[in-house]
């Protein structure tokens, strides 16, 4: 019986380490190298001029040893960050220095830099450096940046970075043919990852080998690499990068080289000592990244089957100060926005727009979730307009299952066409009604009524493009002990890669699941690699160890083909042992076969032997090593798709609210999805969950608070509300859908952003349901809810037509 | 690295010359002095024991001066190396009467800081050698107004003898010596090249020391 780990719940092979405290994250690192410690001036203003920074009291205190401005940085490191994704439409890009060059264009923005013994003599250095600041004017909130009465950067006079339409099909005369046209605009907040775990760095100088060594908590080691090296003046050979245990990413960490990656190994090189950073909380909040914040624009018309004919979207998004990744999250909202319809004519603009807060760079989900909430409430508004049921409206706009590919005729993200590979969204429909209980929720919510509970249903579909490229790759070796040694090239924090991967070669190859070990993110290890983002890791590493491993599984059969005497053919690796079909006592184990494959001139040990000069008998004639072989059993190769594979899926939710105080809980949420080949079905669970969690969060509870000065004023978790397991449903059921991607070996589409992308769509939809009257802005927390409702039972605000139908037919609860 | 600045002492340029010039009120007026002696003409040794707190070390270094012009101006060159770092500088001296008897002196210095200490940061290093600058003056000052006892050679080496003196804290036995009755000819321009090149040296390497007396 041949055991096959791949679509297993195999309990995760990083657990037992990482609860049992046995986990390493980066200020773990280094624990007996006596690091210096780094601390920052921040700017406590959203724009000012910096007219002196006067450190003279700083240096009384014991233990300072260093403290860095402007000044300091040299050669490339004195020049602003890099523009990490360029992009014709993005036609003023800006980004900060390492250490602010004179201005300063958000509060959090790094000013100084002090090395001390100590992370607390540090702060105490920090609080005493006198920075005189030349206040100039705040841009904060979209709406302030688009009037541009005054600019965050001086040669930006109309705040804007970018702007881009993109069309398919002639909106004009469709909008101007259709029967239906509806006008109305749609707002989403700022949020952001929050991951438990921050940022972090620690560098390492080695004098001896002038080799730098950096851990940081980063989700793309390879180009934090690259950044350093160029940033630094430092040969790549002479620079690794290690993304060791990393707590939570979510996006943010994707970012990079942030300030503190190039300041921070700058210090150790100078100093001679090992120097670290570890971010606190506040930080967090105003020098990381937030992301979200955007406002739209919707035209749409539609006929009388609610078919859409026409649909224009107009966005501003919110980039923050600068703009160092480019314009990722609204080219996704344009694009993805789409979601499983097929629009008639479809026309997407946006202008990407610079205000004095913090940068914007993706976050789980990174531009979808407003993408499909423009989408899904749009699909709310046509059938309310029409009195038909939300799903039929839907139902009547979505791509059929014989349509694939299909071209929705836009660019995504990746700079390929956006062509949908596999998927069939009717399916799902049925299934996430049954599962929600859609058709009888009309009788439930009227028994509901009848005592006073408030119930409302809601629906959001989105399609994800998972797997972005432009490739990642794996090295699989097998060891002379027949332990399988597995590198990729991308980063883990917390999807379980150490697991997944393993069964994927314990599969490919043919070994028990425990004698495979993935190491991820450690330049040292693998050198050429992309990130983890886009809910690729699976289809990109996961399709690279696939292909590494039937490599190596190739080699071993002719190798042990080789050394007993027979034709690879008739050889099968089961359980880490060759053996020849139909007679299991003609074998040789993996290791062994490893030992064979490097023809040896010296026995390092006991097995060893059998591969020296004459161990065996061998043709006098043909070398040891082929002219088209190498010597050991190992593999590295490369996985680079055309374009995208593109996921999906649908979430449902039954939500009530509290007739006093608007407080809105879930009560049942449902989560149809489909991301192909499952590796570890309950690794997928927990990555739905926990997108839910998020999606829930930005749903109802989080924002970032700027005040008109450019202050951040909810910076801790005092005031930023992130869900507990109390705000939470008790349930989230999950129904799989399966259809494979035809664009990698193994049929894996993307699962780590899907259980975020649709959520709000869907709670503003179940609240609307039940309340009555639009929602078309979120977080819908409780006590906006109340002042909404309090609006609407004073006449003030409109009722969409279902709501005005059941409030013929039953009383209006007064509000006190 | 450029540092430039002034002071301000209580004393007419010739008494600030002759005070400047004197070893014997450098030796009191330089913390972390160990070790002063001359090596020929217009070179001079020095050892100081100084340092930011976790970059401690010794630095021994030679000035030497040049472009002398009593009571005016000078130019003082020192170089040196210890654990911290290494420097090298180049410092321009004038004296300018003020009324009521006071002298302004202004140093404009020119240094090459290397080692870990190099790298510490040019507003560190900067801020240092301003301020213990400032401390030097005010305590030539203090031996100018005549508050502050000068030892008799306690940290003064002659010739090839090395005097390693007890911390730069512990003044010797209270013996005071007026500064005017200062030795004058060959030790001035010893003196002078001290003056100089000290005060770039402590504005490299501030000491523990310092940070307390500035306290």
């Amino acid at each position: 019986m041949v055991t096959r780990y791949v679509g297993q719940p195999i309990r995760r092979t990083e657990d037992l380490r990482l609860v049992t405290g046995a986990g390493r994250y980066t200020d773990d690192i280094g624990g007996g190298d006596h690091a210096l410690e780094a601390a920052f001036v921040r700017s406590p203003h959203a724009h000012a001029r910096i007219a002196d920074i006067d450190v003279t009291d700083a240096l009384d205190v014991e233990g300072v040893v260093a403290i860095y401005t402007y000044e300091d940085l040299e050669g490339a490191a004195a020049r602003p960050l890099p523009v990490l994704i360029p992009h014709p439409a993005l036609h003023a890009a800006r980004t900060a220095y390492p250490l602010a060059n004179g201005v300063v264009h958000h509060v959090g923005e790094p000013i100084a830099m002090v090395v001390a013994e100590n992370r607390y003599l540090a702060e105490d250095a920090v609080a005493r450096i006198r920075v005189d600041y030349e206040i100039l004017a705040p841009v904060v909130g979209i709406d302030a940046a688009r009037a541009a009465q005054h600019a965050v950067h001086d040669d930006v006079p109309d705040n804007i970075a970018a702007h881009l339409v993109q069309q398919v099909g002639s909106v004009g005369p469709a909008m101007a043919a259709a029967p239906h046209v509806l006008e109305f605009d749609l707002t989403i907040e700022r949020s952001c990852s929050m991951p438990l775990e921050g940022r972090g760095v620690h560098a390492r100088w080695d004098v001896d080998d002038q080799s730098l060594r950096v851990y940081s908590s980063t989700q793309a080691a390879t180009s934090v690499r690259a950044a350093i090296a160029a940033k630094l003046g430092l040969s790549l050979t002479k620079v690794e990068v290690i993304a060791p245990d990393v707590g939570g990413g979510f996006g943010v960490k994707i970012m990079h080289p942030w300030p503190e990656e190039i300041v921070v190994p700058m210090a150790a090189i100078r100093l001679g000592r090992p120097v670290k950073w570890t971010e606190d909380r506040r930080e967090h909040f105003v020098s990381s990244a937030h992301e979200r914040g955007q406002q739209h624009h919707v035209t749409v018309g539609f006929d009388d089957t609610g078919k859409i004919l026409a649909l224009d979207v107009t966005f501003w998004h919110d980039n923050g100060a600068y703009t160092p990744y480019g314009i990722i999250c609204p080219i996704v909202t344009s694009t993805q926005l789409l979601g499983p319809y097929k629009p008639g004519a479809y026309r997407v603009e946006f202008c990407s727009v610079y205000t004095t807060t913090v940068i914007v760079t993706p976050y789980r989900g990174a531009g979808r979730p407003q993408g499909v909430f423009a989408m899904e409430r749009t699909m709310d508004r046509i059938a309310d307009a029409l009195g038909m049921d939300r799903t039929t409206v839907r139902a009547v706009n979505m791509i059929q299952p014989d349509e694939f590919p299909f071209d929705q005729g836009l660019i995504f993200q990746d700079g390929r066409p956006l062509i949908y590979d596999s998927g069939n969204y009717p399916a799902q429909l049925a299934m996430i009604k049954d599962m929600i209980g859609w058709d009888g929720f009309e009788a439930q919510r009227a028994e509901a009524a009848e005592h006073g509970r408030l119930l409302g249903i809601g629906i959001g579909c989105y399609v994800e493009g998972t797997g972005p490229g432009p490739y990642e790759g794996a090295h699989v070796q097998v060891m002379t002990d027949g332990r399988v040694e597995v590198a990729i090239g991308l980063t883990s924090q917390g999807q379980g890669h150490q697991t997944v991967f393993a069964q994927i070669v314990a599969d490919e190859l043919g070994v028990p699941f425990d004698s495979v070990h993935i190491t991820t993110g450690d330049t040292r290890r693998f050198g050429y690699a992309v990130g983890t983002f886009a809910s690729r890791a699976a289809v990109m590493s996961g399709s690279a160890v696939a292909l590494a491993a039937r490599a190596v599984k190739a080699k071993a059969l002719r190798v042990a083909s080789d050394a007993l005497e027979c034709s690879a053919d008739d050889l099968e690796l089961i359980s880490g042992v060759v053996s020849v079909k139909g007679n299991p006592t003609a074998c040789i184990p993996l290791g062994q076969v490893a030992v064979l494959s490097n023809p040896l001139r010296y026995a390092f040990d006991e097995a060893a032997q059998a591969a020296t000069q004459f161990a065996r008998p061998a043709d006098p004639n043909v070398p040891p090593v082929a002219e088209d072989d190498e010597p050991g059993l190992e593999g590295r190769e490369y996985y680079s798709p055309p374009r995208s594979t593109f996921a999906s899926g649908m979430h449902a939710a039954i939500v009530e609210i509290d007739p006093d105080t608007s407080e809105i809980s879930i009560e049942k949420y449902c989560v149809v999805h489909d991301c192909g080949t499952l590796i570890n079905p309950m690794i997928v669970r927990g990555q739905v969950h926990g997108g839910v969690a998020q999606g829930i969060g930005g749903a109802l509870y989080e924002t970032l608070a700027y005040d008109e000065h450019g202050q951040l004023l909810n910076a801790s978790f005092m005031d930023f509300l992130m869900p507990y397991a109390t705000e939470m449903p008790d349930r989230i059921e999950i129904g799989h859908q399966e259809t494979p991607s035809p664009l990698n070996p193994l049929g894996i589409k993307g699962a780590g952003e899907a259980g975020v992308i649709p959520v709000s769509a869907v709670i503003a939809s179940a609240v609307e349901d039940a309340v009555g009257f639009r929602i078309d802005a979120m977080p819908i927390s409780p006590n906006i809810l109340f002042g909404l409702r309090v609006e609407f039972a004073a006449g003030r605000v409109e009722p969409t037509a279902v709501g005005r139908a059941r409030s013929d037919h039953a009383d209006r609860k007064g509000m006190a | 690295m450029k540092i430039a600045g002034s002071a301000v002492v209580h004393a007419d340029p010739a008494r600030t010359w002759a005070a400047i010039t004197d070893p014997t009120v450098l030796a009191t007026v330089i913390p972390g002095c160990e070790v002063l002696t001359p090596i020929e003409d217009n070179r001079f040794a020095l050892t100081v024991a100084l340092g930011v707190a976790s970059i401690k070390g010794s630095y021994s270094g030679e000035v030497s001066f040049a472009d002398l012009v009593e009571p005016s101006s000078l130019t003082m060159r020192a170089n040196g190396s210890g654990s911290p770092g290494t420097i090298d500088t180049t410092v321009r001296v004038t004296l300018t009467v003020q009324p009521e008897g006071t002298t302004r002196v202004d140093y404009d210095a020119d240094a090459v800081v290397g080692g870990m200490v190099g790298g510490v940061g040019q507003r560190v290093l900067a801020g240092v050698a301003k301020k213990t600058a400032g401390l030097f003056f005010a305590a030539v000052d203090d031996v100018l107004i005549g508050a502050r006892p000068v030892a008799p050679t306690q940290a003064l080496a002659e010739a090839a003898q090395v005097a390693v003196g007890g911390g730069p804290a512990a003044l010797p036995a209270p013996a005071a010596v007026s500064v005017l009755a200062a030795r004058r000819g060959g030790l001035s321009l010893i003196g002078a090249a001290a003056f100089g090149a000290i005060s770039m040296l402590i504005g490299v390497l501030v000491g523990a020391r310092i940070s307390r007396k500035a306290r």
